[in-house]
């Protein structure tokens, strides 16, 4: 089974024998460029590199060198001033908090967000009744449509609608608890309690992207064999023990990827801060380095301290990605399917 | 398969890929590099006759490029302002174009050394002034040209009206709306249940109890707009301990937040936020929402805030409100300053940059703005003043506010202040979290004291902040 999961099927076909790869080269440095080499090389290659060194590689090699500058943003002058922004920036309080802030993020809202998409994936597509073929709960195409709508409104809108539920005097929340007896809900301010704040924004950032998730999960275990889930269940494994030594391994490579996306999402999580806490949320317990770089640079007019706080901000998006991956290798090995 | 027929293999793909990434890099690299840091330095265009009628000498043809704010008040009255321009210079062309994120829009071309020729710079998006002082055109000249109607322009504003915008000795930014800050109530509320406007902390405290009488509370405030409590503070403890609060706020000094009249007017607040006056749950209301809840719903009473409070909350304010400002309480009888005194600046910052391609275009532009009809336009489509005199007939079209406004004024004669270091150095988005947690209750006079010190030592001690000098 180790091969669905590692894509080990194709290594055979990717390379030539060495024979030909030699006569091969050989022929390129005589015949040359064709037409056709060229104009391939063109449109799949220089286009595309050339707009990802312009568009991607080259604002983070500038991103770096302002960060190294006292450039206000305004003017066309700015001054070499070496790693004092940086000095500046990890004495930085209000920065430091943000940087918290973000990390915390950074492990809940993952783990909770694709451990919910996990079940309800389980759910709908190999939860069902364990009489006959496998299938997933009665109606579940008709959950898998209704959990994926919050992903399909925009963040912002997400954000929004949300703030106006927390609202503490007219939002449906506190209309609720209080219609339920909780007379201490009245005037409860959910996003302007240091107490609650922060929950209360990860649970929108979470409610908006569970369905999402959900959905690729659900393509990913539709990629495993329905015969691999009924050997398992011949064995006499129940759903719980089926999720975590059957489905889990075979689509590791999803979650994974899926760690990494909603891991830089939380990382960033600018669009729902500037809807729900465009101020940073009571004693800053919302705020994140996205925000902070925004008002250093717009409202402060210190934009090469904004590219430092951008570039520690890229350093720990891949220190993350690279800790998603070591941990998945400390894993891999030991709970292999079919072993 | 043939060999030599082979299409191009996966090896000579990837050669190929490594040049063509090389050579582009390092094209677009360089490319891109010098585009950030170019240093264009346009002159001005070649100026036109200068005469009565043209003091700036507009060159003819030449086009305004003018951006414009596009928030509470629009752009129609640029636009109005605009027309105007271009029916008293010939062959002068007028562009104005909306934004609503000032900052964003205009940083590129600042650094590309390519900005408009006059810019409305507000709102939240506003370019800190501090940063781009430097690069502005000087105003005096525009305030001492002759308007349309032939009067020197400096004699038609109101006194101190240029003091917000002039920094060590140079005037660059022409504030165009005019501003009180007061205290904002429905004087027929007020009148139905026999109850007067407070003038001090303690009358505020005792008026607090007769509103909760009435199921009603004091005050109240939305999660954006905490430091509307702020500028009322330092307001009244202006008005307490005279310029010398002022000025060791306006110049950072240390300890200014622990100045006794500063003190004085924390702990007056303390008691009423103790008492249980303040409707509860502003920390986590946004801010409009909250002023509908004194202005259409009228559970709080008060409500600090400046001139624009009407027209923004036009569509929701219940009818019959009566919205009317009072001066900012004091803490004692025997402030520095009288009661009356008031807290009046201009906001809408309109400024010339000095790069610009028509410098003298942007300046007429605002000789056009500063014009009566102009003006009465604003005034009247606004409901708002500008800095411009007697634009705002007695019945102030029929707007409570505006009239009280005008009245608030009058009240103050020479007794008119401001104060400027929170956006000069753009600390409100700071100050929100401790006012925030203050005005919950969550935190006390001392740390409300520590929390706004911290943050004004903080830009005190930074080298790499310019620091304007107030006196």
């Amino acid at each position: 089974m180790t091969t669905l999961a590692s894509g080990g099927v194709t290594s055979g076909v990717s390379a030539p024998p060495g024979g030909l790869r030699r006569i091969g080269s050989a022929r390129w440095r005589r015949r040359n460029l064709t037409f056709d080499k060229i104009s391939f090389f063109l449109v799949f290659l220089v286009i595309p590199v050339a707009f990802y060194v312009g568009f991607v590689v080259s604002p983070f090699v500038q991103a770096a060198y302002f960060s190294l500058t006292d450039w206000t943003g305004f003017t066309p002058a700015m001054n070499f001033i070496g790693l004092s922004n940086y000095a500046k920036l990890f004495t930085d309080s209000t920065f430091l908090q943000a940087m918290g802030n973000n990390i915390l993020m950074a492990f809940v809202v993952p783990i909770v967000t694709l451990g919910l998409a996990m079940f309800f994936a389980t759910l709908v597509t190999v939860g069902g009744s364990t009489r006959g073929n496998i299938k997933g709960l009665r109606n579940s195409s008709f959950y898998r449509v209704i959990s994926f709508f919050p992903y399909v409104i925009p963040a912002i809108v997400i954000g929004l609608i949300w703030s106006q539920i927390y609202d503490p005097s007219a939002g449906l929340l506190n209309g609720i608890l209080t219609r339920l007896g909780l007379e201490q809900f009245t005037s409860f301010a959910w996003l302007g309690d240091p107490r609650t704040a922060r929950w209360a924004v990860m649970f929108v950032i979470i409610w908006g992207l569970v369905g999402f998730y959900m959905v690729l999960f659900i393509a990913a275990i539709k990629g495993v064999p329905a015969e691999v889930f009924e050997a398992a269940r011949i064995d006499g494994a129940g759903r719980f023990r089926t999720a975590i030594s059957i489905t889990i391994p075979l689509i590791r490579e999803n979650v994974q990827t899926a760690f990494i996306y909603i891991g830089i999402l939380a990382l960033d999580a600018f669009v729902y801060m500037a809807a729900l806490e465009p101020g940073g949320g009571p004693d800053n317990t919302t705020l994140v380095m996205a925000q902070q770089l925004f008002t250093t640079a717009f409202a402060k007019g210190q934009f090469g301290y904004a590219c430092a706080m951008g570039v520690v901000l890229a350093v720990i998006t891949l220190a993350y990605a690279g800790l998603v991956f070591a941990v998945n290798r400390i894993f891999g090995g030991k709970s292999e399917v079919g072993e | 398969m043939d060999i030599n027929s082979r299409p191009l293999g996966r090896r000579d793909f990837l050669r190929g890929s490594l040049a063509a990434a090389a050579l582009a890099a390092t094209g677009s690299l360089a490319a891109c590099a010098t585009s950030g840091t170019g240093t264009t330095s346009q002159s001005s265009a070649p100026a036109g006759q200068v005469s009565d009628t043209n003091p700036f000498g507009v060159k003819s043809p030449s086009t305004v490029d003018a951006v414009i704010f596009n928030g509470g008040y629009g752009i129609d009255y640029a636009e109005f302002a605009g027309k105007q321009v271009e029916a008293k210079q010939q062959g002068v062309t007028v562009k104005v174009t909306p934004t609503t994120k000032v900052a964003q829009t205009l940083q590129p071309r600042f650094v590309a050394g390519n900005p408009p020729d006059v810019i409305d710079n507000s709102g939240a998006g506003l370019i800190g002034i501090n940063t781009i002082r430097d690069q502005l055109a000087e105003l005096n000249d525009v305030v001492e040209a002759k308007n349309y109607e032939g009067t020197v322009i400096k004699d038609t504003l109101y006194p101190g009206v240029m003091n917000p915008g002039t920094f060590d000795g140079k005037f660059v930014v022409l504030n165009y709306a005019l501003t009180v800050y007061a205290l904002w109530y429905s004087a027929s509320l007020f009148e139905q249940n026999g109850w007067t406007v407070p003038k001090t902390y303690d009358e505020m405290l005792a008026l607090g109890a007769e509103a909760k009488g009435k199921g009603k509370y004091l005050l109240g405030w939305g999660k954006e707009a905490a430091t509307y409590y702020q500028t009322m503070a330092i307001d009244s403890a202006i008005k307490e301990g005279g310029d010398e609060v002022r000025l060791a706020l306006d110049n950072l000094k240390p300890g200014c937040w622990s100045l006794p009249p500063v003190q004085d007017v924390f702990n007056g607040l303390k008691k009423i936020i103790d008492a249980g006056y303040v409707k509860p749950g502003g920390a986590g209301t946004q801010f409009t929402a909250a002023q509908a809840q004194w202005s259409d719903a009228e559970q709080f009473i008060l409500y600090p805030s400046g001139g624009w409070i009407e027209n923004e909350m036009k569509k929701q304010t219940k009818s019959g409100f009566k919205m009317t400002g009072a001066p900012e309480p004091v803490v004692s009888s025997n402030s520095k300053m009288p009661w009356e005194a008031l807290h009046s600046t201009a906001g809408e910052g309109y400024i010339v940059p000095s790069q610009g391609k028509n410098v003298a275009g942007g300046k007429e532009f605002l000789r056009a703005m500063l014009s009566k009809d102009a003006a009465v336009n604003f005034a009247k489509t606004k409901l708002s003043s500008t800095i411009v005199k007697g634009t705002v007939p007695p019945d102030a079209f029929g707007s409570t506010a505006l009239q009280s406004q005008i009245k608030l004024l009058e009240g103050a004669g020479s007794n008119i202040f401001t104060h400027n270091f929170v956006d000069l150095y753009g600390m409100n988005t700071d100050q929100l979290v401790v006012w925030n947690s203050f005005l919950s209750g969550d935190s006390d006079v001392a740390k409300l004291t520590k929390g706004l010190q911290d943050i004004t030592d903080k830009v005190a001690k930074d080298d790499s902040i310019k620091k304007v000098q107030v006196s």
